[in-house]
């Protein structure tokens, strides 16, 4: 019975390749090359292994359907690194932070070539430009934002963010930024419970809000309030467990407007928005669900039957389009689903080990 | 500290050497080799490797991983000296290898696997592989295998002394002290290794690549850096103390203490552009393994009870100190810039009683009880709040308690069967009943061509850290459990006087339901489940020779190679799963070693070869830029003599490793050290003793 339930499975899943685009084509080195206008489409960072400095980028042409991996080895000749967390883009060039390497790439998008580097920053997360001679990076292990000019490569200053929790050694932790007018919002996520506000002008924290623990995304929505989803932590963390929490702030006045609170033990992560900036997803255990801005309540049902266990997400900020990739069993190249903004599944890929963040370049 | 306890011992060495009465005959013995005309009983069936005292004693900076390496086809996975090396048998993972030291298990309860580098192979005296079902009669939980070590009294008569000096690249340092005293009723024996090096080989890092700017910040030219091994240094300190009494002529009483100190930096990943001052990545181990054995040996059989008790600590931490930051301990007690911090306390108590039955030439019963308690305390980062101070961990207690009966009967002059049944109790948990059965059937009389196999069930028992470690332990977690049979050919020729030709040839095949693989789940932890079912299969080789020329002449040729496809049979995670029916990774499918040993007079040479072929580092065995790993051979050349003085025997030894400087790598991201040597000058007195 096993045996015959596996060759179905087996066979569905042969069904499901079939239907795959193609990845890998001729031109290892991605689409082709226009140094004017590079390629449009989604950057998939994959981590890789912890240790195991297997982290790679790949690239998918949404028009044509065609998926590039492994862009920056080919391009260059040298490894990725080790636990590639995120990409950001600003004039053609794409900034990609390899966390536990301790460096991060700016490549040209034309040809995925290093056009220089920064070093020297703890443990890189994400990076936030305020403008081209100024950009902001946080660190998982450190309570310190690192400021840089993109222009020189080189770093210009740090912020010291507050820390929050009194753990033994704790390094303090920022993750993701966004920028509304002169202020930078920084959640603050691992054993910590806060977002805080900094002056762009000063680059001095000016506000801090207790939201509850463990915030790590944060977006902002049409109406100009910010949303981040508290995970609770772990059963068992240093810092405490509790139910993970949506919630909306009010990034002027620094107040949360309100809540929704999942229940105890769902696993939240990855909360992103659309291009309107009226409709969240984030995923719970592995599942997408979705939730228009102005509703009183949690959708109850997910917005998606995708198969596997979602890892990361992203929406399309022209067409609402909706990708998820699966870790799969964390061993193995990963596969990304594109989804239609109603739920059809419209193409699939393979991309890295562990596809972890997108980075759109529309 | 460390460094405190290597002066004392260098000091009781000149205070021993002075007092030394008597010595014993010369430093390099040259066995005998083994030609078995009959199978032994014990072995009625058995899957069996066993290593001999040369490879064993071969020079004092070898760890038993290094044997392993270079004496049998078992995958030895490590990356450098004196970082963690793991065995696995048969293309299962390592901690289906179960490891016994004079009978008591070394696995860590927490870990599940054993750390081979941490076995320096000066003290080990007996050293066996059992391969599949052949280590049940031994251990449960074995379901690649079990290695089987073991000290053994010498049988010195007066005084004895050694001492051992290695120099080598990159600063390496080896010592090794043996002080022994005998005589008709004690035996003692204290052996002492002491290895440092910082360890910190030249290599050309090809997954890096540095940069040359012009003025205006544009990269003009990129090359790959020549760079040390950084943070990779070692020091680690080994006492063995063995002392033993025979009561009577039946009766023999032991206590052996085996101590380790051990601080090791784990190497920094190619691909780390941090500065080296920047990190600290440190694991420090403590650990007392002390055993009381009595033994009474009779015509008819044999009885024996232990008791032991382990004490071991263990401590990793993971920091980086950045700029503005501060490396001094903070106020609850640890730097700042802590990433990871744990702390780990286990104890046990182990007691083990065995006996053995011969009634007759045709019958043998064998039958054990064993019991071991483990206590163990984790602990990770601390916070302090309102309510006090907390620790992230755990503490949780087991009890192991094992039952093994074994029959074996010689049914015909040349037909050998045996059956072993074993019971495991793990806490409340009762194991179903692993049953094995092994039979043997002479083609050729004497012992010549022995054909034999062996079927049987096995279980494993999830590790405490599987269980409970925090964040990700999982307590519901079920035992793996496997089948597996064997099925084989072993091969005695010739005679030692002239030429000897041993070998043996096995299938074997075993599944392995209910594998336990941690995974990352979405919170960033990973955490363990049992979803993978393996079938492994395949093919293992050994053969060796023996050849005497002439007089004062040896050649000696050891030879294995194992086949082992591991396949993932298990249930897809997804429909994109591609993993099913894949090669495990870092599971190699072909394994071979050679070793050459020629000697001639008080000349000897080695050669030591050792191959495997291409791994997947990926589940689906992808074939991307680091979706394996190239297959490599090693080879390794020593070359010693021994001088007899008229007050001491020297021996003087060199070795060169990685002889063709191949650049390699076992992990991904490890550069491994080029062509390195090392020299060892040994020393063994002989003061008061009469000429021979």
């Amino acid at each position: 019975m096993k045996t015959l339930f596996r060759y179905l499975w087996l066979l569905m899943a042969g069904c499901m390749l079939a239907a795959c685009s193609e990845s890998e084509d001729e031109n290892p080195n991605g689409p082709t090359i226009d140094p004017v206008d590079p390629p449009k489409g989604v950057y998939v960072v994959n981590a890789g292994n912890f240790n195991a400095s297997n982290a790679s980028l790949s690239f998918y042409l949404s028009n044509e359907r065609k998926a590039f991996n492994e862009i920056f080895v080919k391009a260059n000749d040298y490894k990725l690194g080790d636990t590639a967390q995120s990409m950001a883009i600003r004039n053609n060039t794409g900034w990609v932070v390899v966390n536990n390497s301790h460096i991060i790439y700016a490549i040209d998008l034309a040809t995925n070539k290093e056009k220089g580097r920064l070093t020297g920053i703890t443990s890189p997360r994400y990076i936030c430009f305020l403008s081209d001679e100024k950009a902001y990076v946080s660190s998982m292990y450190s309570d310190q934002i690192t400021i840089f000019n993109p222009k020189t490569y080189t770093i210009t200053g740090t912020i010291t963010v507050p820390k929050n929790t009194a753990i033994a050694g704790h390094t303090g932790s920022t993750e993701e930024m966004v920028v509304i007018g002169k202020y930078l919002y920084v959640t603050c996520w691992s054993y910590e419970k806060t977002i805080v506000k900094i002056d762009t002008s000063t680059d001095k924290v000016v506000a801090t809000l207790e939201v509850g623990l463990q915030p790590a995304s944060l977006v902002k929505d049409s109406n100009g309030k910010l949303w981040t989803i508290c995970d609770g932590g772990y059963e068992g963390s240093p810092v405490g467990y509790e139910a993970p929490v949506l919630c909306r702030i009010d990034p002027e006045k620094m107040t949360v407007e309100a809540r929704y609170s999942f229940a105890k033990g769902d696993y939240i992560s990855k909360v992103r928005i659309n291009g309107t900036g009226d409709k969240l997803y984030w995923l719970n255990g592995g599942a997408l669900y979705a939730m228009e801005i102005g509703a009183e309540s949690l959708p109850t049902a997910k917005s998606l039957n995708a198969d596997g266990y979602l890892y990361a997400l992203t929406v399309d900020p022209k067409t609402n389009e909706i990708y998820v990739a699966d870790a799969i069993d964390y061993q193995q190249a990963g596969i990304v689903y594109r989804y239609s903004a109603a739920g059809e599944l419209l193409d699939s890929f393979y991309v890295g080990v562990i596809p972890t963040e997108f980075c759109w370049n529309n | 500290m460390k460094q405190l306890l290597h002066t004392l011992a260098l000091l009781f060495l000149v205070g021993q050497a002075a007092t030394a009465q008597n010595s014993i005959d010369s430093l390099i013995q040259i066995d005998e080799v083994a030609v078995v005309g009959r199978r032994p009983m014990k072995q009625i069936g058995v899957q069996r490797t066993e290593f001999d005292s040369v490879a064993l004693k071969e020079h004092i900076a070898l760890s038993m991983a290094d044997v392993l390496t270079y004496n049998s086809s078992v995958f030895v996975k490590s990356y450098g000296r004196a970082t963690l090396s793991t065995v696995a048998f048969r293309g299962t993972s390592p901690s289906h290898t179960q490891v016994l030291w004079n009978g008591m298990k070394l696995n860590s309860p927490m870990l599940g696997m054993t750390d081979f580098s941490m076995i320096p192979s000066y003290f080990i005296d007996e050293a066996s592989l059992l391969h599949g079902s052949s280590s049940i009669s031994e251990t449960g939980g074995g379901l690649g295998g079990a290695v089987k070590l073991s000290t053994r009294p010498k049988e010195y008569d007066g005084f004895h002394l050694q001492f051992v000096q290695g120099v080598g690249s990159f600063e390496t340092f080896d010592e090794y002290l043996h002080l022994g005293y005998g005589n008709d009723r004690w035996q003692l024996s204290t052996r002492l290794v002491y290895a440092t090096s910082p360890n910190d080989y030249k290599f050309v890092n090809r997954d890096k690549k540095l940069n040359i700017y012009d003025e205006n910040h544009n990269i003009i030219s990129q090359y790959h850096p020549t760079e040390r091994n950084r943070n990779g240094a070692f020091k680690d300190f080994h006492a063995l103390q063995e002392v033993y009494y025979r009561l009577t002529e039946r009766d023999r009483l032991s206590l052996t203490a085996w101590y380790t100190a051990s601080d090791r930096e784990l190497p920094m990943i190619s691909t780390s552009y941090a500065e080296e001052e920047e990190i600290e990545n440190r694991q420090r181990e403590e650990t007392l393994r002390t055993l009381l054995g009595w033994e009474r040996i009779a015509t008819t059989g044999r009885l024996s009870a232990q008791a032991g008790y382990i004490h071991s600590w263990s401590a990793y931490d993971r920091r980086i100190t950045h700029k503005g930051g501060s490396s001094e301990e903070g106020d609850a007690g640890l730097p700042d810039g802590t990433m990871e911090y744990s702390r780990n306390h286990l104890n046990t108590l182990y007691g083990r009683f065995s006996g053995e039955y011969i009634p007759s030439e045709r019958w043998l019963f064998s039958a054990e009880v064993a019991a071991h308690h483990h206590r163990s305390r984790a602990t990770g980062k601390e916070i302090i709040d309102s309510e006090g101070a907390h620790r992230a961990g755990f503490k949780e207690h087991r009890t192991e308690l094992t039952a093994t009966a074994t029959a074996r009967w010689r049914a015909m002059p040349w037909l050998g069967v045996g059956l072993t049944l074993r019971e495991e109790l793990y806490d409340d948990e009762l194991s179903p009943l692993i049953p094995a059965l092994f039979v043997d059937g002479e083609l050729i009389r004497g012992g010549k061509l022995v054909l034999k196999g062996s079927l049987s069930r096995n279980y494993r028992y999830p590790t405490l850290n599987d269980l409970y470690f925090q964040p990700g332990g999982n307590p519901d977690l079920k035992p793996e459990k496997g089948w597996s049979y064997d099925v084989g050919v072993d091969w005695h020729l010739g005679n030692k006087e002239r030429l000897a030709v041993d070998g043996s040839l096995t299938w074997f095949s075993s599944r392995i339901e209910d594998w336990i693989l941690w995974y990352p789940k979405a919170m960033g932890y990973y955490t363990p489940d049992n979803v993978k079912e393996v079938h492994s299969y395949g093919i293992e080789v050994e053969a060796s020779a023996a050849w005497r020329p002439a007089k004062e002449w040896l050649v000696e040729l050891h030879t294995s190679y194992a086949w082992t496809p591991s396949l993932n049979e298990g249930d897809p995670f997804s429909s994109a799963d591609r993993s099913v029916g894949k090669q495990l990774p870092y599971v190699p499918e072909h394994s071979a070693s050679a070793t050459l040993r020629l000697a001639w007079r008080k000349w000897e040479l080695g050669y030591k070869w050792c191959a495997y072929s291409k791994r997947y580092t990926l589940s689906s065995n992808g074939e991307s830029i680091n979706g394996s790993l190239k297959g490599y051979a090693l080879s390794n050349l020593t070359l010693g003599r021994t001088l007899s003085l008229a007050w001491c025997d020297l021996s003087l030894r060199g070795a060169i490793n990685n002889l063709l400087d191949k650049e390699y790598v076992t992990v991904l991201s490890r550069p491994m050290p080029g062509i390195h040597y090392e020299i060892f000058l040994g020393i063994t007195p002989k003061w008061g003793k009469k000429r021979r």
